[in-house]
């Protein structure tokens, strides 16, 4: 018996890299929707590493021979010993020195050579998704769960590498060693290759019906597991809402019964797969039987020699084996291909248009919204026949209830979404035929929502402007007054933000993405509530700094508080994708329409 | 850890019992075929003719015994698994039970993200562990010694042989594992790193996009993802190299074997099938050995795990029940901060409050004013003991809020937190949360006051509408709405609002107060807030600065005297005058 069924096949996961899943062969399948399509686009995507895995495939044919051959060696030896022909033992057992020695280096290539299939297909799989999705238009990020594009990131693409780098391997040895073996077994002798073929088919068989009854079980544990980690994400991030509710006894006993759930399913399917083993080697055990008798009774019959039963014993086993792998394999290969489904899925999406010939060089910022319709859904307009007109060096600002489409105004001039009709001007050129690149360089968005990344204070604030010295980065920090705070950190400027800045206040956030923003020295400045969560005199120190910055440049500015907004040039009230009155502080108020209101509600506080 | 143990003890005890059965079959089926082999096929004791019959009994005794030791093998299973898994559910219940008696000290200190893994992986862990030391490592010893034992008891020249090749063997192993186990640390961080470049990206694409930076994100993405596959292939490459060389030296055993057989063979000491029964034995052996690296993964991962457990396990909740359980006589709901001090532990040491004493009457509305970072937060969440004060007493109802029973004292207090956290069910479950068990029209009484009953009429199944997952698909001020629901729902006799409305346009969040007030007059209002107007109304208003309480009272009597509340004023509304105009 030369080898182990480890040894052929690395079928080596690295560990941590997923959870606790079910073991190989009674994971779930997926079925993909077009399989024949996505073959075909696999195909030509690898096309690329042909030589690689004709390389692969040549060395996986040598290990096949080398471990076809290397059995009737062995029965060799063991018949030569039981005739007596010690002296002819030499060079038979050189040879399977040799012979082995091949079969190790030859398993050596092949896994170094999947090895680095693998990573080369996934260092570029991932490079080219990412590529892709960085440049995807944010219509496709705002309506997919962020989940799931990133388990396309993830999941999908290890499992597309590992089954071209391994299962493809696998499948080529597995068809090979079949051929070889059955032929070998034919040549020897038909009747006895005929039985061990009755009990492979049998051995079969028997995997095929137990692991359909285990999938059902080990899928139920995983979607139990599934809810019994994301119960725990739940209540542990929220815990103070828990405490503040008195919840934890409720948590508790309903963690309690989907823990004891998943014990229960648990049991069943590791009893289950834990079953698998002794009966397949049982039914093994019964086929070594069968070969045996028989054998011995055509050894009786002078048919066959000694050295042949050994030799079937070991093709036996080694024959089964492939098979079994195969059919494990289907569904790997099936999971996989409705991965890569989903992964040229986000390839071939268009990526986002940024053409145009037009620059901001030299630009002004004289913003104009000409009659602008806009839905983000269709049929469900957010704007309607907007337009505005924004001269260069003013400080516009948006005001109206949640949902009457400031923001959206803000997403149309960055043009991370493009409008339906009507058109947007800069300096008189339509944004459309600038290039997005330069629209965006020359303009600079604080968002509600401030988007930190896990680098340095340093590295987040001179996100806008690369080539920025420190200087001018301390510069930026002391207008949008975050210098002090950042002072008072450990490591100053080189503090890390751990996971998105989660060890900042929302407030301490957001001022840095306005530091962010004042180094990016824009043409045109937007802030979408990017002081929502600063008290109002800091807020008020950033506005003056801003003024100071901003002198002949153009802001906009969305705000609930009137506060920050009071000293617009022009102030725009929106409703319900409208505008409904325009003008500034001073003869909105003398209107006294929906922005006298608006200030009233704020001015006299509840006492409306 | 082993306490958790005990309860299963006879399973862990039976587990490995069956499994020696199993073993012990596996050993002795060799045996039986260098029977079959030697007796039956070549019938060496009755002068070279095979003896059908034999073949036949033994190959039926072999089916037998092997029928037995699979029964045994699974019985094992089924007892590791009884013991394995009900081990770990008792440790994970606990373990979560744990965590949610812990104070917010403590939460902070493990960080959640920490306690999340170590409820759900660190428990799959030490639960693998069990099973396999009861189980594999049973099997794994006795295959290894009993493989070992049966060889020499054959031949004891082929003890040599393996006494030769187990030394490489096994040296090989810990050489490979001493190599990779640092590897696997950093793999794993490296795929970390991966992930939050694409997360960053997914969830900050506006940011990305708006300052151009698509190019720098590739190259950052770029530089992860070399790491990470660079690292991956070091691994990959290493086991490449390991299982080939084993093979090698376990099938040069293999040959040496059948030498040294052939050589015992003709000075007549063996017979062929012992040879054959040797080197089936051979396979075992290694196939042991490459368990055994199996093993050892398990085990040190499992280690490393279950000391992550016991520090939770370990960890006393800091927060002591109180005794008392005061009845309350008067307006209910008075709180008294006395000479309160207070400083984030395991924090700069820099103090977040000192020395406030402030006194909230019952069924006052009480307004908290200050700058961000000024203390706010930390002063209201001293009341429902988030956390304890360092230094002097806060009262609720003139009783030290540390005498209370915890669910008593949390009962009495209502509180809307600043980041609003939904849960992942329906709208209507989310404000029930508040008090369990109350009807309908309670929970849309409590929208309606929180203004929430408009919005929530207008989703497609109403109240019944699931919150996605942390409410990503409801609004921020949607969700402070549903989360101020809640709070008003509970009916407690202290509200606090801790900056739970800054996502509200201004009409909205007048209307609610105006609501709240004539729902809920009686109760003490806490509302931390920016925004003048949201406490304007308000009974008094304290202003905090730096951790002090700069001043307290009423809207005028602050304009009229304090210079910090004057110029917050100014800086929201400093050209009220102009409502004249």
């Amino acid at each position: 018996m030369p080898k182990e069924p480890q040894a052929q096949n690395p079928n080596f996961r690295m560990p941590g890299h997923r959870g606790p899943g079910p073991r190989m062969g009674v994971a779930p399948i997926e079925k993909p929707e077009d399989g024949k399509k996505t073959v075909r686009q696999l195909l030509r995507y690898f096309s690329r590493e042909r030589r690689m895995i004709l390389a692969l495939l040549l060395v996986v044919s040598a290990v096949v021979l080398c471990s076809v051959l290397a059995p009737s060696f062995q029965s060799r030896a063991i018949d030569q010993i039981t005739a007596g022909a010690f002296d002819e033992l030499g060079p038979v057992l050189l040879w399977m020195v040799g012979l082995y020695l091949l079969y190790g280096v030859g398993t050596l290539f092949q896994s170094l050579l999947s090895a680095h299939l693998s990573q080369r297909i996934v260092r570029r799989m991932r490079e080219e998704l990412f590529d892709r999705i960085v440049n995807l238009p944010i219509r496709y990020l705002d309506s997919h769960a962020h989940g799931d594009v990133m388990s396309r990131m993830t999941n999908d693409v290890e499992n597309i590498s590992n089954t071209v780098s391994q299962s493809l391997g696998s499948l080529v040895s597995g068809v090979l060693t079949i051929l070889g073996t059955v032929a070998m077994m034919l040549s020897y002798c038909w009747q006895l290759a005929l039985l061990s073929c009755l009990t492979v088919v049998l051995n079969v068989v028997a995997t095929k019906y137990l692991s359909a009854a285990m999938r059902r079980f080990f899928r139920k544990r995983q979607l139990l597991l599934g809810s019994l980690n994301s119960t725990v994400e739940e209540m542990v991030s929220g815990y103070r809402t828990v405490v503040a509710y008195n919840r934890q006894e409720a948590v508790i006993k309903r963690f309690d019964e989907t823990s004891d759930e998943l014990t229960k399913t648990g049991i069943k399917a590791e009893i289950l797969g834990g079953s698998m083993g002794p009966v397949m080697n049982l039914i093994s055990n019964i086929g070594f039987v069968i070969i045996a008798a028989m054998g011995g009774f055509f050894a009786l019959r002078g048919m066959i020699s000694i050295g042949v039963i050994s030799a079937f014993i070991v093709y036996a086993k080694q024959f089964g084996r492939p098979i079994n792998e195969i059919a494990q394999l289907y569904g790997q290969i099936q999971t996989a291909v409705a991965g890569a489904e989903r992964v040229f899925a986000v390839l071939e999406e268009p990526p986002e248009d940024k053409s145009g010939e037009r620059t901001m060089e030299g630009s002004r910022g004289t913003v104009t919204f000409r009659k602008v319709n806009f839905s983000y859904l269709p049929g469900k307009p957010v704007l309607h026949d907007f337009s505005l007109e924004v001269r260069a060096g003013q400080k516009v600002a948006l005001v109206g209830a949640t949902g009457s489409g400031k923001t959206t105004v803000v997403n149309l001039l960055m043009r991370f979404y493009d409008i339906d009709s009507g058109e947007i001007l800069i300096d008189g050129v339509n944004i459309r035929d600038i290039g997005s690149d330069a629209l965006r360089r020359g303009a600079a968005i604080v968002l509600q929502d401030t988007v930190l990344f896990s680098d340095t204070i340093r590295g987040n604030l001179k996100y806008s402007n690369l080539e920025a010295s420190d200087a001018q980065m301390v510069e930026a920090a002391k207008m949008s007054n975050c210098h002090a705070m950042v002072c008072k950190l450990r490591d100053g400027y080189d503090t890390m933000l751990s996971g998105s800045g989660a060890n900042l206040s929302q407030g301490q956030r957001q001022l840095l993405s306005i530091g962010r923003a004042f180094l990016a020295d824009p043409k045109i400045l937007i802030l979408d509530e990017a002081t929502s969560s600063v008290d109002t005199r800091t807020e008020k120190n950033i506005q003056d700094a801003m003024v100071r910055l901003m002198r002949e440049r153009t802001s906009i500015i969305i705000a609930h508080r009137l506060s920050t907004i009071q000293d617009a040039d022009v102030i725009v009230v929106m409703d319900e994708g409208r505008i409904v009155e325009t003008g500034n502080h001073r003869e909105l108020l003398r209107q006294r329409g929906r922005y006298y209101e608006l200030y009233m509600t704020q001015f006299a506080g509840q006492k409306t | 850890m082993l306490k958790y143990l005990k309860k299963y003890w006879v399973y862990a005890l039976l587990a490995p019992l069956f499994m020696v059965g199993e073993v012990v079959a596996d050993l002795l089926q060799p045996q039986l075929m260098s029977t079959i082999v030697d007796e039956g096929v070549l019938g060496l004791s009755s002068g070279g003719t095979g003896n059908l019959r034999l073949i036949l009994i033994t190959g039926l005794q072999m089916i037998g015994l092997l029928a037995l030791g699979g029964s045994c093998g699974v019985l094992s299973g089924v007892f590791a698994n009884f013991c394995g898994q009900h081990f770990g559910n008792d440790i994970r219940k606990d373990c979560f039970r744990r965590v949610m008696a812990l104070s917010f000290q403590q939460t902070d200190r493990f960080s959640t993200g920490s306690l999340i893994t170590r409820v759900t992986n660190d428990v799959t862990q030490v639960q693998n562990l069990v099973m396999q030391a009861i189980r594999g490592f049973v099997r794994t010893f006795m295959l290894f010694a009993g493989g070992i034992f049966c060889m020499v008891a054959l031949d004891l020249s082929f003890g040599v042989v393996i006494a030769c090749a187990l030394p490489f063997v096994l040296g090989l192993m810990l050489f490979f594992i001493a190599k990779a186990n640092p590897i696997f640390g950093k793999l794993q961080q490296k795929l970390d790193q991966v992930n939050s470049v694409v997360q960053e990206n997914v969830s900050g694409a506006r940011t990305v996009k708006a300052y151009v930076r698509e190019e720098y994100e590739k190259e950052r993405f770029g530089r992860a993802n070399g790491e990470l596959v660079d690292t991956q292939l070091r691994v990959l490459v290493l086991f490449s190299y390991m299982m080939p060389l084993m093979n090698i030296l376990m099938n040069l055993a293999v040959v040496a074997i059948l030498y040294m057989g052939s050589i015992r063979v003709q000075s007549g000491g063996l017979t062929p099938g012992s040879i054959m029964a040797a080197v089936t034995y051979v396979s075992q052996i290694l196939h042991s050995v490459i368990m055994l690296a199996g093993i050892f993964q398990t085990v040190s991962r499992g280690a490393a795990s279950a000391r992550r457990l016991r520090e939770v396990l370990d960890c006393e909740p800091a927060l002591a029940d109180g005794a008392t359980v005061p009845s309350p006589a008067g307006p209910v709901g008075k709180i008294e901060f006395r000479d309160v001090s207070f400083a984030y532990p395991g924090g700069s040491g820099e103090r977040v409050l000192e020395h406030i004493n402030l006194t909230i009457h019952a069924g006052e509305t009480f307004g908290i004013l200050g700058a961000t970072g000024s203390g706010k937060s930390t002063l209201v969440q001293l009341i429902p003991r988030f956390y304890d004060a360092a230094e002097g007493v806060v009262l609720l109802d003139g009783v030290d809020v540390r005498e209370y029973p915890l669910k008593e004292l949390r009962g009495r207090v209502a509180i809307a937190l600043q980041k609003s956290e939904l849960f992942n069910m329906s709208i209507a479950e989310n404000i029930r949360w508040g008090r369990e068990g109350a009807g309908p029209e309670e929970i849309e009484r409590a929208a309606s006051v929180a203004q929430a009953a408009d919005f929530i009429a207008r989703q497609p199944d109403g109240y019944e509408t699931a919150v996605s997952e942390m409410g990503a698909s409801l609004s921020g001020g949607q969700k402070q709405r549903v989360a101020i629901s809640r709070a008003i729902l509970k009916d407690a006799r202290v509200l606090i609002f801790d900056d739970a409305t800054s996502a509200l346009d201004l009409k909205t969040e007048a209307q609610l107060y105006a609501a709240l007030r004539t729902s809920h007059g009686a109760a003490t209002k806490i509302i931390i807030a920016q925004r003048i107007a949201s406490v304007r109304s308000a009974d008094r208003i304290a202003v905090i600065d730096n951790g002090r309480l700069a001043a307290c009272g009423s809207h005028d009597e602050l304009m009229a005297g304090c210079p910090i509340y004057q110029d917050i004023y100014n800086s929201q509304l400093r050209k009220g005058d102009e409502t004249d105009a």
